[in-house]
C-alpha cells in the first residue's frame, strides 16, 4: 500500500498537518486532565461545551462583525465563565454523590449542550473562517500550510501560558495544592471549592481553544467535537490520565499517527476513528498506565 | 401481602399490553411496539449498568449491530426476518462479550468513554463497509407482513415484540437470581471486596457485557424490522445516551422501571418539542419574557430530556420506579 | 478575654459522638496542652475548632464565634492548624509548601518571613526543590511547623507533633516552639500523647477521657500529682 516513492515535502506537509490536529486533540485532552486532576471528575461534556463556545465565536464573527481574534478572546472569557458557572450551578449541588451519578450528570450536560446548539444554530455544518491566510509558508523549499502552523502555534502558546500559570503564580500553586490535598489546603486558607470552579473555568478555556482551532478545518457543526472528544480521551489515556505532559504528547502522536495512516496506508476517513479506538484498546490491554502515567485503571 | 400486590400489578400490566393494540390505531400500535423494543434494550442495559455498575454509552451501537445483521441477512440472504432476530442478538452479544475484556481494565468514566467511542464507531464501520452494508443510504428491508389474517402487520409485530420482551424479562430475572445476582451486585458495590469474596471478576463482567449486548442486539433486530430501514444515521450517539437516560429516569431493575424508561425513550423525543411549545405558551400567557418555540426544532427534545435527567439525578436517583417504591413504602404504613 | 474559648462543645462523626461537652480556654501568650489516651477526643477537639467536624456548643476565637465557619474561614482568622500526620503536600516541593503557608498574606514582608524560616531551619535551603514527600518524618514535621508559622498565626495548633519521630528531633521541635512562644508571644495549643514532654512545654493542660475533660490544671501540678499521672497519663 505504500507508494514506491514518496516525496519528503509531502511527508513534511502531512506531519505538520498531523501536528496541528494533534494540537487540537491535545488541548481538549489537557482540559480533561485538568478537571480530572483537580476534581477527580472526567467531564463528559467537555467537547460539547467546547463546541458551544465555538458557536458563540462564530456568532460574534458572523452576526456582530467581530474579527477572528477579537471573537477568540471574548469567547475565551465567556468559556471561562461558562466553565465556572457549570461547576458551581450543576456539579457542586451534587456534592459527594457517587461517581456513577457524577458521570451521568456530565452526560446529561453533554445532552443539554448538544441539544441547545442544535436548537439555537441548527444541526447543519457551516464554514468558520479561520484567521490564517491560505498562502503557504515556504520552509526550505517546502510549502507548509499557514493554517497548520498557526494552529500549532496557538496550541503551544495556550498550553505554555497555562503551564506558567500553574508553575509560577500563587493561585496556580493553590489550585495544585487543592488538588493534592484539599483538607490540608483548607487549613491553609485556600477556598477549595472555588479552586474547583476555577479548574473548570480553565478547562473550558482549553476546550474553546481546541474548538476554535478545529472549526476552520472540519467545518462547524453541533457534532463537530464528538470525534475530537474520542481522540482527546485516547490521548489522555495514552499519556496517563493524570499527566498533562502525557496528554499533550499523546495528542500529538495521535494526530500525526492518524494523518500518516490516512495519507500513506490508504485508511479512509471513516476508518481513522475506529483505528484510533483499536489502538486505544490495545494500549489499555498492554500498558494501562499509558506512556507517562501511574497505573490508574484498576487491575483486580 | 406485598407479593400479592405485585402479582396483581403484573397481571394488570399484561392485560393492558395484550389489549392495547385494539384500543389504538395501527400507527400507535407500532409506536408501542417500539416501546417494547426499547424495553428489551433497557433490560439488557439494566443487567450491565444496574447490576454490575458498568456504564455503557454503547448500547445504541449494539442495537445497530443487531439491526445490520438482520438487514443484511434478510435482504442479501433472504432469511425470514424474524428468524434473524436471535442471530442479531448473538452477533451483538459476541461483540459485547469481546468488548468486555478490554473493558475490564477500565472503570467508571473511562468505560463510559470507551463505550461512547464504540457507539460512534459502529455507524462509521457500516459506512466503511460500503455496498455490502448499504453505505450511507442504508438498507431497506421488505415491508413486514402478518401471518395472521386478523392482525395487521403493525399489530402482529407489536405482539411479537412484546412476547419477546416478556420472555426476555423473565429470563433476565432468572439470570440475576441467587448467587449470580449477588455476585453481579457485589461488583457494583465494591469490586475489591467482591474479589476478596471470591467473585471471578473477569467471568462476570464479560458475561454481563455479552448478555447485555445480546439484548440490545435483539432489540436492534426488531427495530430494523419495525422500521424496515437501517441506515447509519438511525444510530447516532444520542440514541445510546437516550437509552442510558431512560434507564436512570425509569429506574433500573424492575419491570415498571424498564417500562417507564422505554416509554421515555420512545415518546420524549417525539413530544418534547410540543411540551416545550406549550410550556412557553403558558409562560407567555403569564407575561414571562420567553420566546416562541417551534416544536419541530431539532435539539429541543435533547435539552428537555437532558434537564429532566439532571432533575431526576438530583431528586430521585432511583428513577420513577424508585419513586413508586418509596411511595408504596409510605402507603404501606397505612 | 481568652483568645480561644470552648464551652460545652459536642462533636460527632455521623452517628458517633466523639466529644461529649468539652470546655477549655487558651489565653494569649500561653502554651496549653491537651492530653489523653488514643480515642479520647484530642484530635477531634482541634478539628472542631477548625470547623472540620459538625459541632454544637460555643467556640469563640478572639471573641468571634466560630460556629459555622469553614476550615478556610477559621484559618483566615489567624488559626494555624498542623494536623496529625503533618499534612504536608507531598507532591509539591519544600519551597512550594512554604509558599502555601503564606497564601493568606500579602505584601513584601512575606519574602522576609520565608527567609526567616530558612534561618530557623537551615536545611530548607538545600532542599528547596526537593519533593516534600521524600523528606524524613522529622523534616516533614519541621516543614509543617515552618509552613504554619509563615502565616503569622495568632494561634498555633499542633496535633501530635511527636508522633513517629525520634526523641532528639521531638526535643528540637519543642525547643523551637518554646522559643517562639517566649520571644514572640506565640499562643500554642498542642495535642500530645507524649504527656511528659507536653507538660514540660506547657503552662496548663487538659486531660481528655472519652470525649470529656477529666482533669485540668497547671502543668506543674499535673506533672507531680501521682494520682493523675497514674490514672490518666500512664506513668
Amino acid at each position: 500500500m505504500l507508494p514506491l516513492a514518496f516525496s519528503v515535502s509531502e511527508l513534511a506537509q502531512q506531519v505538520v498537518f498531523g501536528l496541528a490536529m494533534g494540537g487540537v486533540y491535545a488541548s481538549l485532552a489537557l482540559a480533561l486532565v485538568l478537571i480530572y486532576r483537580t476534581t477527580r471528575v472526567v467531564n463528559f461534556a467537555q467537547g460539547e461545551m467546547a463546541m458551544f463556545t465555538t458557536f458563540i465565536a462564530w456568532t460574534l464573527t458572523e452576526n456582530h462583525g467581530f474579527g477572528f481574534w477579537a471573537a477568540f478572546f471574548v469567547t475565551i472569557g465567556i468559556a471561562f465563565l461558562l466553565g465556572v458557572g457549570v461547576e458551581r450551578i450543576v456539579i457542586r449541588p451534587f456534592g459527594h454523590a457517587s461517581h456513577l451519578t457524577i458521570i451521568l450528570v456530565t452526560i446529561a450536560l453533554f445532552v443539554v449542550f448538544n441539544g441547545a446548539a442544535q436548537w439555537i444554530w441548527s444541526p447543519e455544518s457551516r464554514a468558520f473562517l479561520g484567521p490564517f491566510s491560505a498562502q503557504p509558508f515556504d520552509v526550505g523549499g517546502i510549502a507548509i500550510a499557514r493554517q497548520d502552523l498557526g494552529v500549532i502555534a496557538v496550541t503551544l502558546i495556550s498550553v505554555t501560558i497555562l503551564w506558567a500559570f500553574f508553575r509560577f503564580t500563587k493561585l496556580g500553586l493553590a489550585m495544585r495544592a487543592a488538588a493534592i490535598g484539599p483538607d490540608q489546603s483548607r487549613l491553609l486558607g485556600v477556598r477549595v471549592p472555588w479552586m474547583y470552579a476555577l479548574g473548570w473555568g480553565f478547562a473550558a478555556v482549553l476546550g474553546a481553544v481546541s474548538g476554535m482551532m478545529v472549526a476552520p478545518i472540519v467545518f462547524l457543526s453541533p457534532a463537530m467535537m464528538q470525534a475530537v472528544l474520542i481522540y482527546a480521551f485516547a490521548a489522555a489515556v495514552l499519556g496517563g490520565i493524570e499527566s498533562p505532559v502525557g496528554a499533550v504528547v499523546g495528542g500529538l502522536l495521535l494526530g500525526v499517527g492518524t494523518t500518516l495512516l490516512g495519507a500513506y496506508a490508504g485508511v479512509t476517513p471513516e476508518l481513522e476513528l475506529p483505528i484510533a479506538f483499536v489502538v486505544l484498546v490495545l494500549v489499555l490491554l498492554f500498558r494501562p498506565a499509558g506512556l507517562f502515567g501511574r497505573v490508574i485503571v484498576r487491575r483486580v | 401481602m406485598r407479593d400479592a400486590a405485585r402479582w396483581v400489578g403484573y397481571a394488570v400490566l399484561l392485560v393492558v399490553i395484550a389489549v392495547l393494540p385494539f384500543l389504538v390505531s395501527d400507527f400507535r400500535a407500532s409506536q408501542f411496539a417500539l416501546v417494547g423494543v426499547f424495553a428489551i434494550a433497557l433490560i439488557g442495559l439494566s443487567i450491565l449498568t444496574g447490576y454490575t455498575g458498568q456504564i455503557s454509552l454503547g448500547h445504541g451501537g449494539f442495537m445497530a449491530i443487531g439491526a445490520y445483521t438482520t438487514a443484511i441477512l434478510s435482504t442479501t440472504y433472504g432469511l425470514n426476518d424474524l428468524l434473524t432476530v436471535p442471530i442479531g442478538g448473538v452477533v451483538a452479544g459476541i461483540v459485547g462479550f469481546l468488548f468486555g475484556f478490554p473493558a475490564l481494565r477500565l472503570a467508571g468514566v473511562y468505560l463510559a468513554l470507551a463505550t461512547f467511542a464504540l457507539a460512534v464507531i459502529v455507524p462509521s464501520v457500516a459506512i466503511a463497509l460500503g455496498d455490502r452494508a448499504g453505505g450511507t443510504a442504508g438498507i431497506i428491508l421488505d415491508l413486514p407482513t402478518s401471518p395472521i389474517g386478523a392482525l395487521s402487520p403493525d399489530r402482529w409485530l407489536y405482539y411479537v415484540t412484546w412476547a419477546i420482551a416478556i420472555v426476555l424479562f423473565v429470563v433476565a430475572v432468572l439470570f440475576v437470581r441467587g448467587r449470580r445476582g449477588r455476585a453481579l451486585r457485589a461488583i457494583r458495590e465494591n469490586e475489591l471486596a467482591a474479589v476478596a469474596g471470591g467473585v471471578n471478576l473477569t467471568h462476570y463482567k464479560t458475561l454481563a457485557f455479552g448478555v447485555s449486548a445480546f439484548y440490545a442486539g435483539v432489540a436492534g433486530s426488531l427495530y430494523a424490522i419495525l422500521n424496515f430501514i437501517v441506515a447509519p444515521g438511525a444510530f447516532p450517539i444520542t440514541l445510546s445516551i437516550l437509552l442510558l437516560a431512560g434507564l436512570v429516569i425509569g429506574g433500573a431493575g424492575s419491570f415498571l422501571g424498564v417500562l417507564a424508561g422505554a416509554a421515555f425513550v420512545q415518546f420524549v423525543p417525539l413530544y418534547a418539542g410540543d411540551v416545550m411549545g406549550r410550556v412557553t405558551d403558558a409562560a407567555q400567557a403569564v407575561r414571562l419574557p420567553v420566546g416562541d418555540v417551534d416544536p419541530t426544532t431539532p435539539g429541543v427534545p435533547s435539552v428537555v430530556y437532558g434537564l429532566i435527567l439532571l432533575v431526576v439525578l438530583f431528586a430521585a436517583p432511583n428513577g420513577v420506579a424508585g419513586l413508586v417504591r418509596r411511595l408504596r413504602g409510605k402507603l404501606r404504613i397505612f | 478575654m481568652p483568645l480561644l474559648e470552648l464551652e460545652d462543645v459536642q462533636a460527632r462523626y455521623g452517628p458517633i459522638v466523639a466529644l461529649h461537652g468539652v470546655s477549655l480556654t487558651v489565653d494569649e501568650g500561653e502554651v496549653v496542652a491537651i492530653l489523653g489516651a488514643n480515642g479520647a477526643g484530642k484530635t477531634t477537639t482541634l478539628r472542631a475548632i477548625s470547623g472540620m467536624v459538625a459541632t454544637s456548643g460555643r467556640i469563640a476565637f478572639a471573641g468571634r464565634p466560630l460556629a459555622r465557619a469553614s476550615p478556610e474561614g477559621v484559618a483566615r482568622l489567624g488559626v494555624a492548624h498542623v494536623p496529625e500526620g503533618r499534612g504536608i503536600l507531598t507532591e509539591l516541593t519544600v519551597w512550594e509548601n512554604l509558599r502555601m503557608g503564606a497564601y493568606m498574606r500579602r505584601g513584601g514582608e512575606v519574602k522576609r518571613d520565608l527567609e526567616q524560616m530558612v534561618d530557623h531551619f537551615p536545611w530548607i535551603e538545600e532542599r528547596r526543590n526537593q519533593q516534600a514527600g521524600t523528606l524524613s518524618g522529622g523534616e516533614q514535621q519541621m516543614l509543617a511547623l515552618a509552613r504554619a508559622l509563615v502565616a503569622r498565626p495568632k494561634l498555633l495548633m499542633l496535633d501530635e507533633p511527636s508522633l513517629g519521630l525520634a526523641p532528639l528531633i521531638v526535643q528540637e521541635l519543642f525547643r523551637v516552639v518554646t522559643r517562639l512562644n517566649e520571644e514572640e508571644g506565640l499562643t500554642v495549643l498542642v495535642v500530645e500523647q507524649n504527656a511528659n514532654i507536653a507538660l514540660g512545654v506547657s503552662s496548663r493542660a487538659y486531660v481528655l477521657e472519652v470525649g470529656r475533660v477529666a482533669v485540668e490544671g497547671p502543668s506543674e501540678e499535673l506533672r507531680t500529682h501521682e494520682g493523675v499521672r497514674r490514672s490518666y497519663l500512664g506513668y
